[in-house]
């Protein structure tokens, strides 16, 4: 398991940042989704073990987030959201000194240093002073400082923010190498679900402090048994008439018509419909929700 | 494209413990101020009292010895006196109080310029460019952070103040060759290394203080200046006042004196002319050194050297050192008549110790607070 939370209920002041949360993550690349004000950051911080809860208990990579703060922290790699240097220093120097405040002894460090900016594409830039980076930069430079002492947990919060979109895939390549080839577990915040999508293969959705919906990716994309994708070799429009003449509804979107038949009714009616038609079908397939319909319907129901 | 991509390798080395994790923070400040070019060559600056310091105790231990080495030393040691110069050994401990005493305020002000160069940046750097999450999000506590940053104060005033003393103690001893000279001579040491403590602990934590209040290490760095000077030229000044105005009663007594021994008419008799001069004379002599006694007096409970952040630091400094009882000792080699005035004259403040020290301590715990109020851990961070 990469963290477990029982009953947590975190409150500052009257707002209830997390109430009554119990959730359970195996160990991989998880996505954490939410609006603002849903709990995300407060549930990082929790796993953290950098705030005290109200009520509750958990853990994360078996250790007691309200007792092993510290041992928690040098074996989690964290990339906070906000721009945050340590001033006065070139790349490299900032990344091994990273390393030093968990514990790397100096050698180790700067040597680390080197590796993981070469891995991030900063090697070029090692020995400029970090406050000429450009915001791309600084972000790799922060993922490049979480990883320096190799953690077995990596919490990502927002980490494509500001970023032109060849940075931004450079960053989601990154978080993906490292999940799903160097055996890394990632908790990756963001707000942009296609971000999500691209890195995680576990989705936790809060919302109001509330677990709204959590599970493999490819579970919650659930196949659709009455709506289908049908794609032509003509143009939809008339066919989408046909189809709706016989009770179904339709959506065209561009090539492709997103088709609900009635109850009752199978792909069959559509195979049947097309030979009654002369169309001829190129391509169907059940739906599948995306990330997005699976967010805006967790959302939606609570 | 790089020709040959490792790509992200694992590593396996091991994390040292918590207890000296403060260290890295101090190893980095440190660093960074080495940078400097400007707190390099005051450093060096710093040294060089030093040089004196290490060089007057060479020569007294030499003296000690009476070696022919110094001999042409002697017409300039002659303001010691006579006493002093024929046993040197009997004022070997007044001796090296005093060298260390003028050593350590003259570090005082070296001190101020390191805290100075070094200090400002410190936190408020911090603040501007938003590192406390990149600090506590890894297992470093405010009490680490808090700890780290002192050191690096820590380390630069221990090469001004601690390190010279050390040095120059050890040459002092080398040359003396005299073993009784450790147990004479050791408080002294103790005294050194308490005070470069005393200055990390108060000086460094209010720099530290101010750095929080700000972004800007310019400000902080302005706001230390006012500290150090605006408190010095207002406790000057009110000393300055004090002394006129006691100048000013004196002159109103001697004043007073001299009319009550002219109120006669002048003796036409040259030997009555003759006494009554003398007595005019031995009145004023009276009146002198009661004025001395008065002022030696006064001194004991005048509170305005305190108004200046560097006199209380100076104060507690003194009495570590145990400066009062040498310079009393020395002054027994002094005419009675005029003890009390070479005492007025060379002493710095009097007043209790303790008075200082207590204005440090309320100076720390201020400093305590505006840090703890100033640096919030990550879960009180917006």
């Amino acid at each position: 398991m990469l963290f477990q939370l029982e009953s947590v209920t975190k409150t500052y002041g009257a707002v209830t940042a997390l109430s009554n949360l119990s959730l359970s993550v195996p160990t991989g690349a998880v996505g954490l989704l939410g609006p603002n004000g849903s709990g995300k950051t407060t549930m990082i911080r929790t796993l953290l073990g950098l705030i005290t809860v109200d009520k509750g208990s958990g853990s994360i990579l078996d250790l007691d987030f309200r007792e092993r703060q510290l041992d928690i922290r040098r074996q989690v790699g964290f990339a906070p959201e906000d721009e945050c240097l340590f001033p006065r220093v070139a790349g490299v120097e900032f990344a091994a000194y990273a390393g030093e405040l968990v514990g790397m002894r100096s050698k180790d460090a700067m040597q680390r240093a080197h590796e993981v900016l070469d891995y991030v594409g900063l090697g070029e830039a090692r020995y400029r002073r970090v406050e000429t980076y450009s915001t791309g930069m600084k972000q790799r430079l922060k993922l490049a400082s979480a990883i320096v002492h190799d953690p077995k947990l990596l919490i990502l919060d927002e980490p494509t923010n500001g970023m032109d979109p060849a940075g931004r895939e450079e960053v989601i390549e990154l978080s993906r190498d490292l999940a799903h080839n160097k055996g890394m577990s990632l908790i990756f915040s963001s707000h942009l679900l296609q971000d999500v999508e691209a890195v995680c293969d576990h989705i936790v959705v809060l919302g109001g402090g509330k677990l709204l919906a959590e599970g493999k990716l490819k579970d919650l994309k659930q196949v659709h048994t009455s709506c289908f994708e049908i794609r032509l070799k003509s143009e939809p429009a008339s066919f989408a008439a046909r189809l709706n003449s016989l009770g179904c509804t339709t959506d065209i979107r561009e090539e492709l018509i997103v088709v609900r038949v009635p109850d009752g009714q199978s792909q069959q009616m559509l195979w049947k419909a097309a030979a009654e038609h002369h169309e001829q079908i190129r391509f169907l397939r059940p739906q599948r929700s995306t990330l997005e319909e699976v967010f805006l319907k967790a959302v939606e129901q609570h | 494209m790089p020709i040959f991509d490792q790509g992200y390798q694992h590593w396996s080395g091991e994390l040292t413990g918590h207890t000296w994790r403060w260290l890295a923070i101090t190893r980095h400040g440190v660093r960074i101020g080495m940078k400097n070019r400007l707190l390099r060559l005051a450093m060096m600056l710093a040294w060089l009292p030093a040089l004196f310091l290490a060089f007057s105790l060479c020569v007294w231990g030499l003296l000690e010895q009476k070696s022919d080495l110094v001999k042409p030393l002697l017409g300039m040691l002659s303001f010691l006196g006579p006493e002093i110069l024929d046993n040197p050994k009997n004022y070997r401990v007044e001796i090296w109080t005093l060298c260390y005493e003028y050593f350590l305020l003259t570090e005082l002000r070296f001190s101020m310029i390191v805290i100075l160069l070094v200090g400002p940046s410190l936190i408020s750097q911090d603040l501007r460019f938003n590192a406390m999450p990149l600090y506590f999000s890894r297992p470093i506590r405010r009490i680490d952070y808090f700890i780290g940053k002192l050191g690096i104060i820590g380390y630069f005033l221990g090469l001004v103040l601690i390190v010279p003393s050390l040095v120059a103690y050890l040459l002092g001893m080398l040359f003396s060759l005299d073993l009784s000279i450790i147990p004479d001579t050791f408080p002294l040491l103790l005294a050194c290394i308490g005070y470069g403590l005393l200055m990390t602990l108060s000086a460094g934590l209010l720099i530290l203080a101010l750095s929080s209040l700000s972004r800007s290490s310019r400000y902080v760095g302005l706001f230390w200046l006012g500290i150090w000077f605006v408190t010095s030229i207002v406790g000057s000044v009110l000393e300055g006042v004090n002394r006129e105005q006691r100048m000013h009663d004196a002159y109103r007594k001697s004043y007073a004196m001299e009319r009550s021994i002219q109120a006669g008419p002048m003796p036409k008799n040259p030997e009555e002319q003759r006494k009554r001069m003398v007595e005019q004379r031995e009145a004023a002599q009276k009146l002198r050194a009661e004025i001395y006694r008065d002022e030696l007096e006064g001194a004991q409970s005048d509170w305005r050297p305190m108004v200046s952040y560097t006199g209380n630091l100076a104060r507690v400094g003194q009495h570590w050192l145990r400066s009062d009882a040498s310079w009393q000792k020395i002054g027994q080699t002094v005419p009675a008549d005029a003890r009390d005035e070479f005492l007025l004259r060379s002493m710095g403040p009097r007043y209790p110790w303790y008075w200082s020290l207590l204005l440090l301590a309320i100076l720390f715990g201020i400093s305590v607070c505006i840090l703890n109020f100033r640096v919030k851990s990550l879960d009180r961070l917006k």
